[in-house]
């Protein structure tokens, strides 16, 4: 029976490769598509995910009926073969949403005080401008938070994807001193939200957590394994986050596709703190053009997280 | 193949249980150099939730009005989505090319039926490639069947030029064609391809109101060589798994000195236990 | 040839023999404070280390700064009676196994502070199992190791000649369990000529190593700071730096023993003044090249004042005004003054100085770790107060508590096993001038 659902598994991915070619052929399948689906003939096991539709609502799906291809510990160390991933980040059509970081972190079974993509308001210096800021990990190709790990459990993968093995993760914490981005997460008691996640742990899922290991923002091996973008790029609703290959000299948000090498030279792209040496695979294109006042960053936001920006000098200067 | 009894979890265990699901077909059309491409996604709709529908059959047929041909079925995949490919040659048109598709899932006991149709006239579009004073120029042809099913040009449309990648497809360029149905477009230099730097070209119409979506596709080694990332090949960095040989080197000389020192020290209390041993007589 | 030496041991035999009812009193009120560090331990272990002040961008507490505190004063005591053998300092003698006890028993309960920061205990082999040489963390669990079994040689080595006296002196009121034990360790240690030889070349050597590896571990450990890119940490001077704050650190805490043995045990007539100023004014030099270092630090950082080094320095005069002045100006100053100053140096101010430093030193390390973590590159935006600033849970104060109280549990138990002031001395030492003093 396992054995049939994996060819099973194993039949539905192939389907989901060729529907892959299919798409890039030119049939425009809907790109308001699900990730859960129903499958009439998996066996219920009973036990329930909360998995995410891309038009953000979350859904409750059988377990056995949740197939995003889990690689092994062992395999999530290679890297996809012949791939190099890149982040764009349009900083002048970003208006603090929230929908990446939500997104990823149902995606990721995060539980709310999780960040893996932060949104932070920046303002350079006083008479610069403000802007939102979205930050991932940078998946830098000299990443010290790989170099300082003293186990190994953090390394940087052939596609130049940094992921973190929390099977391995002693929690040492290092790595998160290491990283010049505070980009690491801890967690720091078991919550619940790692429960919902029933699947095996792969590192490409970074999920489900563990209590005292790190984690953090892992560019979504496992979406990108069945040619999707990862949950921030998809759900992000101004197309803020762009992804994709470098080495294909391409990036993409889901509806409007560019050449990388152009879009940054157009744009004047640049990589945050390029001082510190990091070499981040993290572009960030000027804040320049906008299409929101910042303001608009504090529109439909909880308090809570309105909270986060009141220290900021942009929000000192507006409110006396 | 009979759909198998669903036994969904949709219908028993959620909280929207209580509502009636209703199903959801959607229709694309893709009419490539040969064939006509289908792809009917069906999804479940229960109250807010929307579901995509697994291995459930899809019937297609095409029509010309007077006849009906049953051109396959398929089975959805994870997505909701089933796919069929279909020679064009094969298709029944009627008096003005047109043919209306039909995708349809008959429904069961837990899921009812959905269809959903479409119609368009078979094209074709031509990629041709060649360099003149030194340019490199991609040409593109569209055409359609007349009457007597003689090949003739579409005129004064627009087609999009697309390379495939990796999560979409990339565009560079759009050609309007002319009365005869053609039109060129410098090929743009600078655009990455295979590591030979085989380009896979896809000229494409789209959302015509007659011809729908229509492509066709070239290969040509017209790209810029894609050079792989070489992250296996630093094998010795703070970062690699093995360590730089100098940190080995370092650390191995400074433990060696040190636990030699601390070997002869503990050498040094054994002689002194043995030298009491010797002396004992002596007591 | 050592019955001029029994002596002293008639003097320490009470010491050895029975524990008087304020020790008892003394050693329940230390496994209390132990008992409530255990409790505060197991607290943490089940309900995570939400428990602690720590969050994700103060990701090392005070557990650090223990760490970082013990492992210096362990560093102190090595440096200290490393030396003082080496240089063959004649006042050394009754003070000397003070500083090796103080370098052991801080070397086993420094590495357990950074073990309380470790989120997943259970899977610590690792460590060892899949150790990266590339990491900073390695290098510290491989010098930190190599010094414990260092130290024990070296302290075993100084305690072989005591521990022949204690076997041989019969009048001894002491379990036959005690006594067959100095027997076997004291490894039939006769005092031949040849035994001496070998005992001194042994002790020497081993001198020497326990220094330069002391110098080593704690430059490791500073070095798991400044490798890393963050501002305040990223300094090349952090070795040695760390190094000097340790042994000042170490030199007070030797002073604060002192006192306390002096007035515990009575031993005034061994410890006298003239060993607190000799210590005090190793603090004194400490203390100004302490000094030095933070000054150099500080200053180019204030000097060149890159934005986030200019961020953290307004941070250590508004926050963490108090610990900075303390730990920067009162913590060099007041010895400087108090043993610098001929008519100030008694035995009561230079331990009161000591304390002073003790506390200065710890709060130094404190301001190194958190603010900096309190002001990284990117601004921390947070709405919870214990993500913005960090502040230490009652576990962590706990823990801290009990690891003191170890420190001077194991203390008293060694004191009763040993005599603190060695009884023998090195042969020919006692005719050498006097130095310092």
């Amino acid at each position: 029976m396992e054995e049939e659902l994996n060819k099973d598994q194993k039949n539905s991915r192939r389907q989901f490769l060729k529907k892959g070619l299919i798409a890039g052929a030119g049939v425009a399948i809907g790109s308001g598509l699900l990730a859960a689906y129903v499958d009439t003939n998996a066996a219920e096991t009973g036990e329930k995910v909360k998995v995410l539709t891309t038009d953000g609502e979350i859904m409750e799906v059988d377990r056995g009926l949740l197939k995003l291809p889990r690689v092994s510990r062992e395999e999530s160390h290679k890297g996809i073969p012949g791939r190099k991933f890149v982040m764009v980040i349009d900083l002048g059509k970003c208006k603090n949403a929230r929908k990446c970081v939500e997104a990823c972190q149902k995606g990721h079974h995060l539980p709310q005080s999780q960040e893996f993509m932060k949104v932070y308001l920046l303002q350079d210096s006083e008479k610069t401008a403000p802007y939102w800021f979205p930050k991932p990990c940078f998946h830098c190709d000299n990443p010290l938070c790989v170099s300082v790990c003293p186990v190994g459990a953090t390394y940087k993968r052939s596609d130049g994807i940094v992921l973190i093995d929390n099977e391995r993760c002693i929690g040492c914490k290092f790595c998160m001193t290491g990283c010049p981005y505070s980009t690491r997460v801890f967690a720091w008691k078991h919550y619940p939200e790692f429960d919902e996640d029933k699947e095996p742990y792969s590192p490409e899922a970074s999920s489900p957590g563990k209590e005292g290991t790190v984690s953090k923002c892992d560019f979504c091996p496992d979406l990108i394994r069945v040619g999707k973008i990862p949950y921030c790029a998809s759900a992000c609703p101004m197309g803020v986050i762009y992804f994709g290959d470098v080495d294909e000299d391409t990036v993409t948000n889901g509806t409007e596709t560019y050449q990388f090498s152009k879009l940054i030279h157009d744009r004047a792209g640049y990589r945050y703190l390029e001082t510190l040496g990091t070499r981040p695979c993290v572009y960030y294109l000027p804040p320049v053009d906008r299409q929101f006042e910042v303001d608009r960053g504090f529109g439909d936001l909880e308090e809570s997280v309105k909270d986060r920006y009141k220290d900021t000098p942009y929000s000192k200067k507006n409110k006396p | 193949m009979a759909i198998q009894p669903l036994n969904s979890f949709a219908e028993e265990k959620t909280d929207s249980a209580a509502a009636p699901a209703e199903s959801r077909m959607a229709l694309n059309y893709l009419c490539s150099t040969d064939s006509v491409n289908l792809s009917a996604t069906l999804t479940i709709k229960r109250g807010d939730m929307t579901l995509a529908l697994e291995n459930a059959v899809v019937e297609f047929t095409a029509s010309n009005g007077t006849t009906t041909t049953i051109l396959g079925t398929a089975k959805t995949n994870q997505e909701g989505s089933a796919l069929l490919s279909f020679p064009s040659a094969l298709l029944p048109t009627d008096k003005d090319g047109m043919v209306s598709y039909m995708a349809k899932f008959t429904g069961n006991d837990k899921y009812p039926a959905a269809e959903a149709t479409s119609s368009a006239k078979p094209a074709k579009i031509r990629l041709f490639f060649s360099i003149e004073d030194s340019l490199r120029i991609l040409k593109v042809t569209a055409t359609q069947k007349n009457e007597k099913g003689e090949d003739v040009a579409i005129p004064k449309e627009t087609v999009l030029i697309y390379i495939p990648r990796l999560f979409s497809l990339l565009k560079i360029g759009e050609i309007s064609l002319d009365e005869t149905g053609t039109g060129t477009l410098e090929f743009p230099k600078e655009i990455v391809g295979d590591t030979l730097g085989n380009l896979v070209v896809i000229a494409k119409i789209e959302e015509h109101d007659k011809f729908g979506f229509v492509q066709g596709k070239n290969v040509i080694n017209w790209g810029v060589h894609k050079q792989y990332y070489k992250a296996e090949v630093p094998s010795r960095e703070l970062w690699t798994p093995i360590a730089p040989l100098w940190m080995i080197i370092t650390l191995l000389v400074m433990l060696a000195g040190v636990w030699a020192h601390y070997m002869y020290a503990v050498y040094e209390l054994v002689m002194i236990k043995r030298l009491s041993k010797k002396d004992k007589p002596l007591f | 040839m050592e019955l001029q030496q029994k002596n002293p041991l008639r003097d320490f035999a009470p010491q050895l023999e029975r524990t008087s009812i304020q020790g008892y009193v003394w050693i329940v009120f230390l496994l209390a404070v132990i008992g409530l560090g255990f409790y505060a331990f197991l607290q943490q272990v089940f309900l995570g280390h939400e428990v602690t002040g720590m969050r994700d961008n103060v990701v090392w507490g005070v557990y650090i700064v223990n760490f970082i505190f013990f492992m210096g004063v362990s560093y102190a005591g090595a440096l200290i009676s490393g030396t003082l053998h080496l240089f063959k300092t004649a006042w050394r003698k009754p003070i000397i196994r003070m500083a090796e006890f103080i370098t052991i028993i801080a070397l086993l309960i420094g590495p357990c502070f950074i073990l309380l920061c470790i989120g997943r205990l259970d899977k610590l082999h690792y460590l060892v199992l899949f150790g990266r040489i590339q990491s900073p963390i390695t290098w510290d669990v491989i010098a930190i190791t190599t010094d414990i079994f260092g130290c024990f040689i070296f302290l075993y080595l100084s305690l072989l000649r005591d521990l022949a006296t204690l076997r041989d002196y019969e009048l001894l009121q002491l379990p036959n369990w005690r006594k067959k034990l100095y027997k076997v360790l004291a490894l039939g240690y006769t005092g031949t000529p040849e035994q001496q030889q070998r005992l001194n070349r042994a002790t020497d050597i081993m001198a020497a190593m326990v220094i330069s590896i002391a110098i080593i571990v704690y430059s490791v450990l500073a070095w798991i700071f400044s490798v890393t890119l963050q501002p305040g940490w990223h300094s090349t001077i952090f070795g040695p730096y760390f190094v000097i704050a340790a042994v000042y650190s170490g030199s007070a805490v030797l002073i604060v023993c002192m006192w306390v043995f002096r007035k515990v045990y009575h031993l005034e007539e061994y410890i006298t003044k003239k060993h607190f100023v000799a210590v005090g004014l190793i603090m004194l030099v400490l203390a100004a090249f302490f000094g030095y270092f933070t000054f150099s630090d500080y200053l180019t950082k204030w000097y060149g004042s890159e934005k986030n080094d200019e961020l953290l320095i307004q941070l250590l005069f508004k926050e963490f005004y108090w610990p900075f002045i303390i730990s920067n100006y009162i913590g060099v100053l007041l010895p400087l003054l108090v043993v610098g100053i001929a008519k100030f140096r008694t035995i009561s101010n230079i331990t009161i100085t000591s304390v002073v430093v003790i506390i200065a030193l710890w709060l130094n390390r404190y301001i190194i770790v958190v603010p900096t973590l309190e002001s990284p590159y990117l601004p921390i935006q947070d709405a919870r107060p214990e993500w913005l600033n960090y502040s230490a849970t009652w576990v962590e104060w706990s823990l801290t508590a009990a690891g003191v109280a170890i420190f001077c549990l194991l203390f008293t138990i060694a004191s009763k096993f040993i005599t603190i002031v060695p009884l023998s001395g090195s042969q020919g030492e006692e005719k050498k001038e006097d130095v310092l003093v």
